[in-house]
C-alpha cells in the first residue's frame, strides 16, 4: 500500500489549561476560544497534524465541549471525514471507574480498548493552548533517529506571569526541562524561576504499546499526571528526549495573553510564521466578503470575512461578521465573531465575546495592561 | 422515489465577450464580488429554493468549472440521492455529438433526468447574476395549472428589442413570442429560465431532434412549437435583481453595484438567502497603518498597504504601499506593487500589476472603457494600460498598450 500518512495516530486534550483562563471557557473549552480572526485554538495542532499527514486524530473532551462538537462536525474541514480514522471526539464515559477525567493519565485511561485496537506504530499528544503551525513529520522522524522511549517538544523562552502565577492549586500544570545533550534529566513542577527556560510544549511521541503500558500501570496506581506521575519519577528508566523548537508559538494563559498574542499578529512578520508553511483550516462560515462603507476608517488592522464596518477601527483584531456602526471609534479591540457595535460608540482596550452587542453611544475603556472583556451575549 | 422538480443549470457557454476573461475558463466559473463564481448564483438558489439534484451541462473550458463543482459541498449538493452532477457531452453507441444547442444539451441528457422521473424541469442558466427562489416560481407554475412557465423581467420599453419578449394577456397567458424584434409588443423580457412539466418537455425535446432544420434552441424552436401548439404558457413576473454579466462593462458594473446594496438591490448580507461558495481559508485581511480604504469589499487573505477606493478585492490581493486602486475589480492571488495606479478596470485572478504602472483610466466624457488584464499576466513596471485594452499577453516594463 502507497502510504503518504504517517505512522501516527494524534490524540488533543482540548480542556487542558481551561483553569487559566475562566472567563473565556465559561461557555466552551480551551481549544474552542476564537483566535486570530476566524480560528479556534484547536484549529492550529490539528491542521498541523493533518499537513503532516495524520488522519487519525481523537479528542478526549472533558467537559463544556458543546462549541467544539459544533466546530469540529464530521472533520469534513480537516480533510478528517474518513472511512478509516479520521476524527474522533471521545466524551466523558460513565463506567463504574472513568468519571470526568483528571489529567491525561485517566483521560488515556478511558480510551485504552480504542488505543490497542488501533495499527499505528506512534502516539502523538497534544494540547490545544498553542496556537503552532507544528511539523510533525520532522518531529517523528527526529524521535525515531534519537532511539529515544519517548519525545517532548519544549521551546527556550521566558515564561509569562500569568504561567509563573500558576499555583499548584490549579489542576493544570506547567512543566519546565532540565536538558542535556538533548535528553531530559529533570522536570520542573510549575516553574516560577525568571529568565529563559526549556519550556514544554506538552506535544509528546511515544510509541502505542508503550503508552498503553505506562497507563494501565499509572491508572492502577491511581496517577493523574502524564508528567507529573509517569515521566517525573522515572527519567532514568526511560529515555525522554528533547526536541528543541525554534517556530512561533502563541500561547494562551489568561486573559491579557489573550489579548496580546491576538494583537501580535497585527505585525505581519508574526501573521506570517504562524500562517506557514502550510495552511490552518477552520470551519467555512460561507461569509460574504467584508465591507467598508463611506466614512468608514481602518488602521492597522486584521479583519475577518461578513463584517460592515462605517466607524473607525485601529489596531483591532476583528472576527468573522462584526459590525461597527457609523461614527464609532474602536482602537485596541478585540471584537469575537457577531459583535455589533452601535453609533458613535467608543471602545478601547476591550475584548468582546461572541454575539456581544455594544449599544449606541456607550464610551468602554480598558488599559494595556488590563483589556476589559465582555462575556458572550451579553448587551452594553 | 420521484423528485418533485429536479434543476437543469446550462453552463456551455463559452462567453466569447468576456473575451481575455473566458480564454480558459467557462463563463459561468468567472470570479464575481470578491469570493463567488457566477455560478454561486444559480447554484445557492437551487438549494435555497429546497432543489437538491442539479445537472450542470457543460462543454466549453470545463476544466476550471469541474474542480470548482467538485463534489457541490459547498453547496450542500453532496447528496446520498441527487446533488450535483457535471454532465458534459459524451459519447453513445450511435455517435458522439457536441451540445448543438441549449435544447439538444438537455435532449442529450434526457436519460439523466429520468433517473429521478421528476414531475417538473426548471431549465437554468449559468451566467446571469440573480437571487431567485425558485419554489415561489414554481408554486405560480402549479396555481396556472401551466404547461411551460418562463421568468420575465419588466425592461425599459426602448431597450426590449434587445431581449427575447413574452406577449402576455391578463392572466399572465402567454400569446406571443417575440425574439428581438423591432416593434416591440411588450416589455416582459424572458430571463432565460423555464419551468417544465416533464412529460411536455420530453416530448417537445425529442421532436425538436428528429426536426433536421431546428437549431435545437430553447428561444429559437421549443418556445414557438409549444406556442403553435397552444400549450398552457405562462409568464412569471420577476422583479427582484438580475443581471446578465455577459460584457465586460456589465460584469464590471454588477460588481460595483455589490457595493450599494442599499441601491442597487443585490444584496450579499443575507442570512436568509446566503450565497454559497469554495472558500480560499486563508486569514483575515490586514489592513496596515498606512493604508486608505474607503467604501469597497475587501476580502479574506488581502494584504493592504496603499489606497483602495470603491474597489472590489477578491481573495489574497496585495496592494503595497503607495499604489492606488480605484473603481477597480481585483481577482484573486493578484498583486499591485508600489506607485502602481489602477483605475476603472477588472484585473483578473494572479495578475501582477509592477512598480508604477498604470492600468486605466477614470472616465473622462465619451470614454468610459473597462481595461481589462487576463488571468495570470504580468504587467512591467512603468507599463500603460489604456482604458479600452483587453490584455491576454505579458506586457514588457514601460511598454504602454492602448
Amino acid at each position: 500500500m502507497v502510504n503518504s500518512n504517517a505512522n501516527a495516530i494524534g490524540i488533543i486534550f482540548p480542556n487542558s489549561y481551561d483553569s487559566m483562563v475562566p472567563e473565556l471557557v465559561s461557555e466552551r473549552l480551551m481549544a474552542s476560544i476564537p483566535f486570530a480572526g476566524r480560528y479556534r485554538m484547536v484549529d492550529f495542532i490539528l491542521s498541523s497534524m493533518v499537513n503532516c499527514g495524520i488522519d487519525n486524530i481523537s479528542l478526549v473532551v472533558r467537559q463544556n465541549y458543546h462549541s467544539l462538537m459544533d466546530h469540529l462536525g464530521s472533520g469534513r474541514e480537516w480533510d478528517l471525514a474518513r472511512k478509516n480514522g479520521g476524527l474522533n471526539i471521545f466524551p466523558p464515559f460513565s463506567e463504574k471507574n472513568v468519571k470526568m477525567y483528571n489529567g491525561r493519565v485517566e483521560g488515556l485511561a478511558s480510551i485504552l480498548p480504542f488505543l490497542s485496537s488501533q495499527s499505528e506504530k506512534y502516539v502523538i499528544m497534544a494540547d490545544a493552548d498553542i496556537a503552532v503551525n507544528f511539523d510533525f513529520g520532522a518531529f517523528i522522524d527526529a524521535h525515531i533517529a534519537s532511539g529515544a522511549d519517548i519525545t517532548v517538544a519544549y521551546k527556550e523562552e521566558e515564561l509569562p506571569m500569568s504561567v509563573r502565577a500558576a499555583n499548584d492549586l490549579t489542576s493544570d500544570f506547567y512543566y519546565a526541562f532540565r536538558i542535556e545533550n538533548g535528553r531530559v534529566q529533570k522536570i520542573y513542577i510549575n516553574p516560577t524561576s525568571p529568565g529563559k527556560l526549556n519550556f514544554s510544549m506538552r506535544i509528546y511521541i511515544i510509541e502505542r504499546e508503550l503508552l498503553i503500558d505506562l497507563i494501565r500501570t499509572a491508572f492502577v496506581r491511581g496517577c493523574l499526571y502524564f508528567e507529573r506521575d509517569i515521566l517525573a519519577p522515572q527519567l532514568d528508566r526511560y529515555h525522554v528526549q528533547a526536541y528543541r523548537y525554534d517556530g512561533y508559538v502563541a500561547r494562551i494563559s489568561d486573559m491579557k495573553s489573550y489579548f496580546d498574542e491576538n494583537m501580535k499578529l497585527l505585525k505581519d512578520e508574526n501573521l506570517d510564521a504562524l500562517f506557514s508553511p502550510s495552511a490552518i483550516h477552520t470551519k467555512i462560515r460561507d461569509d460574504n466578503p467584508t465591507r467598508y462603507i463611506s466614512g468608514a476608517r481602518a488602521k492597522n488592522v486584521m479583519v475577518a470575512d461578513g463584517c460592515v464596518i462605517e466607524g473607525e477601527v485601529e489596531n483591532c483584531i476583528l472576527f468573522r461578521g462584526v459590525r461597527v456602526g457609523k461614527g464609532s471609534k474602536i482602537k485596541n479591540c478585540i471584537l469575537m465573531q457577531d459583535t455589533v457595535v452601535g453609533a458613535g460608540a467608543r471602545l478601547e482596550y476591550i475584548i468582546t465575546d461572541k454575539n456581544v452587542t455594544v449599544t449606541d453611544g456607550k464610551e468602554l475603556r480598558g488599559t494595556d495592561t488590563f483589556p476589559v472583556y465582555v462575556a458572550k451575549r451579553q448587551t452594553v | 422515489m420521484a423528485k418533485e422538480m429536479i434543476a437543469m443549470l446550462l453552463a456551455g457557454g463559452q462567453g466569447s465577450r468576456l473575451y481575455a476573461l473566458t480564454q480558459k475558463l467557462a463563463k459561468p466559473a468567472v470570479p464575481f464580488g470578491g469570493k463567488y463564481r457566477i455560478i454561486d448564483f444559480p447554484l445557492s438558489n437551487c438549494v435555497n429554493s429546497g432543489i437538491d439534484t442539479v445537472g450542470i451541462l457543460t462543454q466549453y473550458q470545463p476544466l476550471v468549472l469541474n474542480e470548482y463543482i467538485g463534489n457541490g459541498q459547498p453547496w450542500d449538493l453532496d447528496r446520498l440521492y441527487g446533488g450535483v452532477h457535471v454532465l458534459p457531452p459524451y459519447q453513445q453507441a450511435s455517435g458522439s455529438d457536441w451540445y448543438k444547442g441549449t435544447a439538444n444539451a438537455i435532449y442529450q441528457n434526457i436519460s439523466f433526468i429520468e433517473r429521478y422521473n421528476p414531475q417538473y424541469v426548471i431549465i437554468l442558466s449559468g451566467d446571469q447574476i440573480c437571487k431567485q427562489d425558485y419554489s415561489d416560481f414554481l408554486r405560480f407554475h402549479k396555481e396556472k395549472n401551466a404547461e411551460f412557465s418562463v421568468a420575465v423581467m419588466e425592461v425599459p420599453w426602448e431597450e426590449a428589442s434587445r431581449f427575447g419578449l413574452m406577449v402576455a394577456d391578463g392572466n399572465d397567458k402567454i400569446t406571443e413570442f417575440q425574439e428581438k424584434p423591432k416593434a416591440p409588443k411588450s416589455n416582459l423580457a424572458s430571463m432565460g429560465i423555464y419551468i417544465f412539466n416533464w412529460d411536455i418537455l420530453r416530448k417537445y425535446l425529442i421532436e425538436d431532434e428528429a426536426d433536421p432544420n431546428s437549431e435545437n434552441d430553447f428561444g429559437n424552436n421549443i418556445i414557438p412549437n409549444l406556442l403553435k401548439d397552444g400549450r398552457q404558457m405562462y409568464a412569471y413576473h420577476f422583479n427582484g435583481y438580475w443581471k446578465d454579466v455577459g460584457t465586460i462593462s456589465s460584469l464590471w458594473e454588477a460588481n460595483m453595484e455589490v457595493l450599494d446594496p442599499e441601491h442597487s438591490g443585490i444584496n450579499l448580507f443575507d442570512d436568509d438567502w446566503k450565497i454559497y461558495s469554495r472558500n480560499s481559508g486563508m486569514t483575515g485581511h490586514r489592513i496596515s497603518s498606512d493604508a486608505v480604504v474607503e467604501n469597497s469589499m475587501i476580502t479574506d487573505g488581502c494584504r493592504i498597504g496603499g489606497t483602495v477606493k470603491h474597489s472590489v478585492l477578491f481573495s489574497g490581493v496585495i496592494i503595497e504601499p503607495g499604489a492606488h486602486v480605484e473603481d477597480a475589480v481585483v481577482m484573486g492571488g493578484t498583486v499591485i506593487k508600489s506607485g502602481a495606479e489602477v483605475r476603472h478596470c477588472i484585473v483578473a485572478e494572479n495578475v501582477v500589476i509592477g512598480q508604477h504602472a498604470v492600468v486605466g483610466a477614470m472616465p473622462a466624457g465619451e470614454e468610459k472603457g473597462v481595461a481589462t488584464v487576463g488571468p495570470g499576466i504580468h504587467i512591467g513596471d512603468r507599463a500603460k494600460i489604456g482604458p479600452n485594452a483587453m490584455i491576454n499577453k505579458n506586457v514588457e516594463d514601460g511598454e504602454e498598450q492602448w
